[in-house]
């Protein structure tokens, strides 16, 4: 390889990172899908001759980073097999796609007979077919239901479009020439690339940029190594849980659950989902692509912030995900979930790195996509319409500051996500009541979790109905270091002045809706960091003024008093004492695993065994979620059982309880209800 | 009589006198004073020794506006809002400002939720009301805010574009609780939808407002203290000039004021030397700015912001990057070589100024390869120090593991690189070929990298203006007053009449005339240029339209939406279209200032000898000539360095410089070059 002085590798860098902004460009010039040109909903990368990413630009972590899975299925299929003009088109998940709506184009550029770049373009399309217009259905039990798909093929051979193979796509989509022009949108950022390419090629020479490709991924691995060396070696355990729910009239919770284990070894980690719910026939389950892009961008945004993003950062990193779960789902499972997997893998990473280097990660973030539909024909038009929105909620909070509300997760890029009431009221038959962010939504903690949206609609005239694909309704985003969680996501029906909960929280198909009838959509908090009771009182007083946190709350949980505008201090003093004098601590004694969990129809429960006298010092039921807190890291959520079998002042943990809390049989444990505030 | 621009800079304070019996044109420049910039403005005025009595026409290009956003030294705030609508202020979009990092924040608002105050009132989409104004809210909202002391206030009612009576009534009870406050009312601000941009922009107006307006008062009597007996005017974002009492009510209008009188004076320059398809490009000591002038006419951005905060107020579309001559190279963790966006600034400046500075800049990269003559003064005052600016490149050099030459060459192609980023996000990135365009370039250090800019994008010509380096300045005397209007009201197309787009546009029209009328403009010196901001019924943006005067019906209008859909995003649809925002400017024309041009006698009389000079690896001995001496007809090859005082023109090997009739520099290169 021709070495690369360190100017030259800039000034090719650069060339390099603008051609994906110039293909970005092009897309967005040229797409046909609204959802492309309006919410931006795509991403371009340059891909080298095995798949790595060599550059992106402000594209959407959640398109991008999985997109080396596909570039690489493609390879497997056609390697030897592509030639100058050939364009290979691919959406499925089974072979390194997303969901189904992610069409990807993948360019192979040549130089001199050899295969050196690939540009890429991943589309979100409006529509691939399926059972549902849109394609995204809550209620799809197999990938046939989700839409058409499309195994990595060359829909261009030689630079001829095969118009059989077009045909039957399109035919199998709805409104075929929108679909059409989103292909070609994607083809003219290809060419772009290619031209541009062709022109650094003439510049440059190859060797040389090539060269500067490969020193570009180098010193990312480098410094993701070096970051990653700083960590402590060791294993870090930690588990979550998606929602899903039985059968009516009785709609029981059945969580899926998703353990993780990291290992951290000198300069290199992997990350072992070895363990996970099996797939299910839900749209509970996505992609091996989908879950290592999860754990990539987790690990970026927590160890290496500050540089442009490439394949190098990822080389030091693996992980196993087995086939036929939720986190690698294997046809014909759907795979249509990938914005949940996504949020709950990030979630265990911080639950592990909360472990690891608390400092550098945060509290959990706010648990879901949160796809909220509403949509029907408004009488003043005769005309369908659909409004969709997918509000933010918090993020967790972090050493140095509080989590930011209602904003994008690391997942999402740039996305706006708060629409404007002045062009929904325009458009659609549909009225903003208020929109306010939650008070004590946010997690409360040394740190406070972010707060979630809370949005009142009202349907003005006509009929619709409402649907809903989210998680995070019923475990809430958790905390670290003692911080607690912040709210759970919800919706609601609000008749009477009540708000009336759906029987699946979360997961709503099409409620009906008349008009004046309105819903009341609430994103989730971020998670707390660190213990409340160690808040500054004048951050909690400027909380509680500035309406973030409600006085009850900086009472009970922040054990702070506030009198006439100011901390009274000395009961503050007597407040913080008396909390943390009233927390049930509880002795670990050993149990084995099975003891350990419980099987709810196609779910699984962590259990904690308590005496039923400790269950009601802690005032709780049957059933009630609790949380253990180890001296570190994030809670372990589980579900109490009451058994006088269980002695009095203990409780029994598995090893892999001990070892995500810390806590060897003997040691002391916290142990407390999930944080539930009451939002107003 | 006298014409002056004054032009303020983070640097410099950049000046430019035109006498108009006389035909000439004196530049000058003064140290620009932060903590109060009226006394620099003053300063230069008296160094350049203009009798303020005999001057007709002072323009003024200001910068306190930005500064005090961008510094955050505004006003405590206040806000009065439709209940329920508390957080749109302080949420904003919900989107993400950086990418991976679990650790961003969004950067604190203009305004504490705390300060925001709900009131019961609320309007429908078509402007009819829902629930009236309660008045006794908005009189305890007002009170509240008076015992939390707020310095200024903004009044934020939603759909307030489509019927402002709300906010008007609220901003009078407002204005009787707190007398002494400046209030500003969304609708009066900016009349377009969508909440958190217009809110935004009204808060911005009304957090810089009390400075903005302390500012031009001081600024004002100075002046007429001084003997000034003209009205003063200064420069809008959106290029037109304004009377200091209209910006100190909107100065949100005058964020972009500075780089605005750059791109005012290349239209009319352009229009003067029969260029119709130009490229700004305006480097300084700490960002630069570059802007698309396409047929003689520059385009409005619609996303404009300001330190991370939508400002929506009409504005040049103007392309900036962090890279000017004080920018910074220096290597980050890993070996990444990184030149800006940090900037060396006035103080210390760059390691050659010898005021302290250690740190390798643009500049001092210049230096190294020969480009600056040593001890030229740069601006007035300052005398280069090649000692200095070698040891800073020097040291960067022996960790790089690469020669001072080579590293200083290398600094200044990073720098060239992101400054080509720049200008091909208002060309490339939109479906236009630079190579189609000629650079203009000015600011202190646009001549001294303007050709390999051009080399770099494929462009043949760079043109270099008289007065380059207070080019700015220059141009705010060129500037008509400008008035810009603007009301949101979504109209189907299909089926309503050319009439009906008139009646959203005739109000306007008429505050224009009257308003343009009571300054003194008569009928023959006031024109007119609508636009329509229309979409394809379904769509959620919009792309503004020109009206054009002779449209005989709604189909010729609907026609130019989808050719300007067409060359926005390369198809159109056939589907029904509707309008939403409607615009009207209205331009009072003023006389224009000649540029005179004398020039010297014989090219050898301009020759100021010659030094060695490094282009692409080579070291050259290249002959050094004085701008001010050039002959008419001059023609230079390169390599050759053209100087004049605080700048530098760099022809590279294999260009020709010719100089222009009108004193500007032509650099092009031969045809056959790939």
């Amino acid at each position: 390889m021709t070495p690369i002085d360190p100017i030259t590798l800039e000034v090719v860098t650069e060339g390099l990172i603008s051609v994906v902004r110039e293909m970005r460009a092009t897309v967005f010039r040229t797409a046909r899908s609204v959802a492309i040109y309006e919410a931006r909903d795509f991403s371009c990368g340059l891909f080298d001759a095995r798949g790595q990413v060599v550059a992106q630009s402000e594209d959407i972590g959640s398109h991008v980073v999985p997109l080396p899975w596909s570039v690489e299925a493609s390879l497997a299929r056609m390697g030897n097999d592509l030639a100058p003009g050939d364009v290979i088109v691919m959406n499925d998940p089974y072979l390194g796609g997303t969901h189904l709506n992610d069409v990807t184009l993948i360019y192979p550029v040549f130089h001199d007979g050899r295969l050196v770049f690939f540009p890429a373009v991943r589309e979100h399309w409006a529509d691939v077919g399926g059972a549902v217009p849109g394609s995204m259905s809550g209620s799809a039990t197999e990938i046939y239901q989700e839409g058409i798909r499309i195994p990595p093929v060359k829909l261009v051979e030689a630079g001829k479009v095969n118009r059989a193979a077009m045909e039957i796509l399109l035919s199998n989509m709805r409104v075929r020439e929108e679909r059409l022009g989103d292909f070609n949108s994607g083809l003219a950022a290809c060419r772009t690339a290619e031209r541009r390419i062709r022109e650094l090629i003439a510049r440059y020479g190859i060797d040389t940029l090539l060269a500067g490709v490969a020193g570009n991924i180098d010193r990312s691995e480098a410094r993701m190594r070096a970051q990653i060396a700083k960590l402590p070696d060791g294993e870090f355990l930690y588990e979550d849980w998606l929602e899903t729910f039985g059968p009516a009239p009785g709609y029981r919770l059945e969580p899926l659950r998703l353990p993780l284990r990291l290992t951290i070894t000198g300069e290199t980690l992997t990350a072992d989902f070895t363990g996970a719910a099996a797939q299910a026939p839900a749209p509970v389950n996505s992609t091996l692509a989908v879950t290592a892009a999860s754990v990539f961008i987790t690990l970026k945004s927590v160890l290496d912030p500050k540089q442009a993003l490439n394949q190098g950062s990822f080389r030091p990193v693996t992980v196993v995900a087995p086939e036929g779960t939720i986190v690698n789902v294997t046809h014909p499972a759907p795979a249509g979930s990938h914005g949940e997997i996504r949020k709950r893998v990030i979630a265990t990473m911080l639950g592990a790195l909360a472990q690891a280097c608390p400092e550098l990660s945060s509290a959990d973030i706010h648990r879901t996509s949160f796809h909220n539909l509403i949509g029907g024909v408004d009488p003043a038009t005769g005309k369908e319409f659909v409004h969709y929105e997918w509000s933010s909620g918090g993020n967790g909070g972090f050493a140095e500051a509080d989590g930011p509300s209602a904003m994008a997760a690391v997942d999402w890029g740039d996305l706006s996500t708060v629409q404007p009431t002045e062009v929904l009221e325009t458009r659609f038959p549909l009225l903003v009541e208020w929109s306010r962010q939650a008070t004590d939504s946010g997690g409360p903690g040394r740190t406070r979790g972010g707060l979630g949206m809370r949005r009142a609609l009202r349907l003005t005239r006509g009929h619709a109905t409402y649907s809903l694909l989210a998680d995070g309704a019923m475990v809430p985003p958790f905390g670290v270091l003692g911080g607690e969680s912040g709210a759970c996501v919800g919706s609601y029906a609000r008749r009477d002045g009540a708000d009336h909960p759906f029987p699946t929280p979360g997961k709503v198909g099409g409620h009906r809706m008349a008009a004046d009838d309105v819903v009341v959509l609430q994103s989730a908090g971020g998670g707390g960091y660190g213990d409340p009771t160690e808040r500054a009182p004048e951050a909690v007083l400027e909380d509680v003024e500035e309406g973030y946190v409600s006085s009850a709350m900086a009472r009970a949980v922040y054990g702070v008093e506030i009198v006439d505008g100011a901390v009274d201090a000395a009961a503050t003093v007597a407040l913080r004492a008396a909390i943390r004098d009233a927390r049930l601590s509880l002795v670990a004694v050993a149990t084995e695993a099975e003891r350990a969990y419980e099987a709810v129809g196609r779910g699984t429960k962590r259990v904690a065994w308590l005496h039923p006298d400790d269950a009601a010092r802690l005032g709780l039921a049957e059933d009630a979620m609790v949380e253990l807190l180890g001296p570190r890291g994030a809670p372990l959520r589980a579900w109490l059982r009451c058994a006088a079998a269980t002695t009095r002042g203990t409780v029994p943990v598995d090893p892999f309880a001990a070892r995500v809390l810390g806590g060897s049989p003997g040691t002391p444990l916290w142990i407390r209800p999930v944080l539930r505030a009451t939002l107003g | 009589m006298l014409w002056v621009g004054v032009d303020v800079g983070g640097t410099f304070t950049d000046l430019v006198v035109y006498d108009d019996e006389a035909g000439t044109v004196r530049a000058g420049k003064t140290p620009s004073t932060p903590d109060d910039p009226g006394r620099g403005v003053l300063n230069g005025l008296r160094a350049m020794d203009v009798s303020l009595g005999a001057v007709r026409r002072f323009r003024h290009g200001a910068t306190v506006a930005t500064n005090t956003a961008l510094e955050r030294a505004g006003a405590e705030l206040g806000v009065v809002t439709t209940a329920g609508f508390r957080d749109v202020l302080i949420v904003g979009r919900g989107n993400r400002l950086r990418l991976y990092d679990i650790k961003a924040t969004r950067p604190p608002g203009l305004v504490r939720r705390s300060r925001v105050m709900e009131v019961a009132e609320r309007l429908a989409a078509d402007g009819s009301e829902r629930i009236a104004l309660d008045e006794n809210a908005v009189r305890a909202a007002a009170e509240r805010l008076r015992e939390l002391r707020v310095e200024a206030v903004a009044v934020c009612f939603l759909h307030a574009y489509a019927n402002p009576e709300h906010e008007r009534r609220a901003a009078e009870i407002v204005r009787a609780v707190l007398p002494d406050v400046p209030v500003s009312w969304s609708a009066d601000v900016l009349a377009e939808h969508r909440e958190y941009e217009r809110f935004a922009t009204t808060a911005l107006n009304a957090y810089v407002a009390p400075r903005v307006a302390g500012y031009l008062a001081r600024l004002r009597d100075g002046l007429a203290a001084g003997g000034l007996r003209a009205a003063p005017e200064i420069m809008t974002s959106s290029g037109g000039s304004w009377s200091f009492e209209r910006m100190a009510r909107l100065p949100v209008n005058s964020m972009l004021s500075g780089p605005a009188g750059g791109v005012i004076g290349a239209v009319s320059l352009a229009e003067r030397l029969g260029y119709r398809d130009l490229i700004t490009y305006d480097m300084g000591g700490t960002s630069t700015d570059a802007c698309l002038i396409r047929d003689g006419r520059y385009a409005l951005a619609t996303e404009g912001q300001v330190g991370g905060f939508p400002n929506r107020a009409p504005q040049i579309e103007i392309s900036t990057v962090g890279a000017g001559g004080g920018s910074v190279a220096y290597l980050d963790v890993g070996g990444f070589l990184n030149v800006g966006p940090r900037s060396a600034g006035a103080n210390p400046g760059p390691a050659c100024y010898g005021r302290g500075g250690t740190e390798p800049t643009v500049t001092d990269a210049n230096v190294v390869l020969g480009r600056f003559r040593p001890g030229e003064p740069l601006g007035g005052e300052i005398v280069i120090d090649v000692a200095a600016a070698e040891q800073a490149v020097g040291a960067l050099a022996h960790r790089l593991g690469l020669d001072p030459m080579e590293t200083a060459e290398g600094i200044v192609r990073i720098a060239v690189a992101r400054m080509t980023g720049a200008i091909k996000e208002i060309s490339v990135m939109r479906g236009i070929d630079p190579r189609a365009f000629t650079l203009l370039a000015y600011g202190g250090a646009g001549p001294l990298h303007a050709a390999a800019v051009a080399e770099e994008l494929g462009i043949r010509t760079v043109l270099v203006p008289p007065l380059s380096g207070a080019f700015s300045a220059f141009g705010l005397l060129v500037a008509d007053r400008r008035l810009d209007f603007s009301r949101t009201r979504v109209m189907p197309l299909a089926g309503a009449s050319l009439d009906d787009v008139r009646a959203v546009l005739a109000p306007m029209r008429e505050e224009a005339a009257a308003e343009l009328a009571a300054e003194g403009f008569p009928a023959e010196r006031i024109r007119f240029e609508a636009a329509v901001d229309m979409r394809y019924v379904g769509q959620a943006f919009e792309l503004t339209t020109p009206l054009a005067d002779d449209a005989r019906d709604v189909a010729d209008l609907v026609a130019a939406f989808h050719r300007v859909y067409e060359e926005r995003y390369a198809h159109a649809d056939d589907g029904p279209v509707e309008a939403v925002s409607f615009r009207l400017s209205a331009y009072g024309l003023t006389e224009k200032p000649g540029l005179p041009s004398p020039a010297g006698r014989a090219l050898d009389a301009a020759r100021r000898g010659s030094r060695p000079v490094r282009f692409a690896g080579e070291m050259r001995e290249t002959p050094v000539y004085r701008r001010e001496d050039l002959p008419a007809t001059a023609r230079i090859e390169g390599p050759a360095i053209v100087e004049e005082a605080g700048s530098a023109t760099v022809v590279p090997p294999g260009a020709r410089c010719v100089r222009h009739p009108s004193g500007a520099l032509v650099i092009e290169w031969e045809r056959t070059r790939s």
